[in-house]
């Protein structure tokens, strides 16, 4: 096993899948969290097609399914908005579509398609150094803006309408993440490929859900997720001489399973002794102005549980 | 009264939702101050009114001042930075990673504006709006695992962060049993008062609107067609064998 990272193209996979695991899992939380999950779909089928119709052409694939995703999420934004369709509608037309002018332009590709199936199924282990800085450059973004609107992208998750309410730019959240989740597509295009990186974006974050206690421990989670993912199909690849981008989703959607059997928010208890605080059951009445008699009810002080409220409440 | 006299100034606005006219000629002052309610059966168009305050559903005619900023494209995030909106319903799955005091918090954001960090005024905001709710014992509780009331009290608390000048509420005793109700309706009132809010409340709810409201507005298809005193408005509705 140590022989083969010697091998130059060995490292370069092990990279990729670091950097393709942690772009495509931070993605993977905004569009879990805002329940668009299947964007994840939509937009790798039409950097496919982009990607297909940049070989027809002669022209770079990359930047043409980069232009793709782009133009797909620019229409899944209006569609969602303006349309009577909710975003899962909206996105079930587009992904449609895609679908069927992906294979349409596989069809038209002159000769033979192994480079035009090598973008379906992907191949970590033959990225190159362009791969590499695209992914670096995709991944760095994606933390720098998260670093810079945690506060906004954590208030249109939680409730877009409630965010524009407060004054939250949220329209331009939400195309933010459209956009971020087109470039990580397109970027993790040659490593994971076209068929596969929806899954690479979802279930590690879908999995992270299950764990997460904070919204920023998501995203820790979920990169680790995509990482170990990663790591372990591509040891499996090597291990077994099998295909590495199914065996890197196979091993997503094992952690997934064991998020999920062992999920602590479905044992309450659990969770709350995971949770920060513990569940009180003392009302504390505070250190304002004890004249005040806005927040409990007088026979709830800090003595006494506040059964009549939580009665009145449950 | 002068304009900049209304919190809330709505003039013959037309305004559509999804394509359907819902307001027409639809016309309201709201005082600096007041508690105001609006009484009107479902589908009348009580929701699209709030969001018209807040710029949410755009007019095709007519005029929306709050207070005294005329709303258009270029003023309405300042805008709703002066409003506080309690929704009718908000569906956050159980699972979502948010806790409480996050949610109160959010209410802040708003007015920090983009690049800003958290401070110890934002803090001492959100905790003083999590005191006044009652929900400080929730502050580290998932949001999605509260219950309804809990909830309820949590998204009030939000609102009041934000520190604003008009406080807007869309059906706020909504999914809430009868005595939780009855308290929602002095909190309410104690909220308004303490803050010095200029409060509109929309709602179906006859106690609600009779035991909170300074005055209350009768909304029929799209436009006002009575005011009531709390007194009379509840004589009024017995009268007419509402529930």
């Amino acid at each position: 096993m140590l022989e083969l990272l010697q091998d130059g193209f060995i490292r370069h996979a092990i990279l990729a899948a670091f950097l393709a695991g942690v772009a495509c899992s931070c993605v993977g939380v905004l569009v879990v969290t805002m329940r668009i999950s299947f964007i994840g779909v939509c937009m790798s089928h039409a950097a496919f097609a982009g990607a297909l119709l940049g070989i027809i052409l002669g022209l770079n694939p990359t930047v043409v399914a980069l232009i793709f995703t782009l133009l797909a999420a620019a229409a899944l934004g209006p569609l969602a908005d303006r349309g009577n369709f909710s975003p899962d509608t909206s996105l079930g037309i587009i992904f449609s579509s895609t679908l069927g002018i992906a294979f349409l332009l596989l069809s038209l590709v002159p000769g033979p398609k192994t480079e035009a199936l090598g973008l379906l199924w992907g191949n970590i282990l033959t990225v190159g150094k362009m791969d590499i800085i695209i992914l670096a450059a995709v991944m760095l973004a994606i933390i720098v803006l998260l670093r810079l609107f945690f506060k906004e992208v954590q208030t249109v998750v939680f409730n877009r309408e409630m965010a524009l309410a407060s004054g939250i730019p949220a329209t331009a959240v939400f195309y933010g993440i459209l956009i971020c989740s087109g470039l990580t597509t397109v970027a993790s295009l040659n490593a994971i490929g076209g068929l596969l990186v929806f899954s690479l974006i979802i279930n590690p974050a879908a999995a992270a859900y299950q764990i997460a206690p904070d919204l920023r421990s998501m995203f820790f989670i979920s990169a680790l997720f995509g990482v170990l993912s990663g790591w372990g199909g591509l040891w499996l690849s090597c291990l077994l001489n099998l295909p590495s981008g199914a065996l890197i989703i196979l091993c997503s959607t094992l952690l997934f399973l064991g998020a999920v059997t062992f999920s602590p928010k479905k044992r309450p208890w659990l969770a709350d002794a995971m949770s920060r605080e513990p569940r009180s059951e003392i009302c504390q009445t505070g250190d304002r102005n004890p004249e005040a008699d806005l927040h409990d009810e007088p026979e709830t002080d800090s003595r006494q549980p506040c059964s009549k409220s939580a009665l009145m409440e449950e | 009264m002068g304009n900049n006299a209304y919190s809330i100034l709505i003039k013959d606005v037309y305004a559509a939702y999804h394509g359907m006219p819902v307001l027409e000629g639809f016309s309201l002052q709201v005082p600096e101050g007041e508690l105001l309610g609006v009484f009107g059966p479902n589908g009348t168009g009580k929701s699209t009114l709030i969001k018209v305050c807040l710029g949410l559903v755009p007019v095709t005619s007519g005029e929306v001042r709050i207070s005294g900023y005329r709303m258009s494209r270029g003023s309405v995030s300042f805008v709703r930075k002066l409003t506080a909106y309690v929704p009718q319903s908000f569906d956050v799955d159980r699972r979502m990673p948010v806790t409480a005091g996050e949610v109160v918090m959010m209410g802040r954001f708003g007015r920090m504006g983009i690049f800003n960090r958290v401070g110890p005024g934002d803090q001492a905001a959100a905790d003083d709006a999590l005191h006044m709710l009652g929900v400080r014992h929730l502050a580290e509780r998932t949001f999605g695992r509260l219950s309804g009331g809990e909830k309820q009290r949590v998204i009030i608390a939000r609102a009041l962060a934000q520190e604003p000048r008009i406080l807007l509420m869309d059906e706020p005793t909504n999914s809430l049993d009868w005595e939780s109700k009855k308290r929602m309706c002095s909190l309410i009132r104690e909220v308004h008062m303490e803050r010095k809010l200029t409060t509109l409340i929309v709602s179906h709810d006859i106690d609600l609107l009779a035991d909170t409201c300074d005055r209350i507005m009768l909304m029929e298809q799209g436009r006002i067609i009575g005011a009531r005193n709390p007194s009379e408005f509840r004589h009024c509705c017995r009268g007419h064998g509402h529930s």
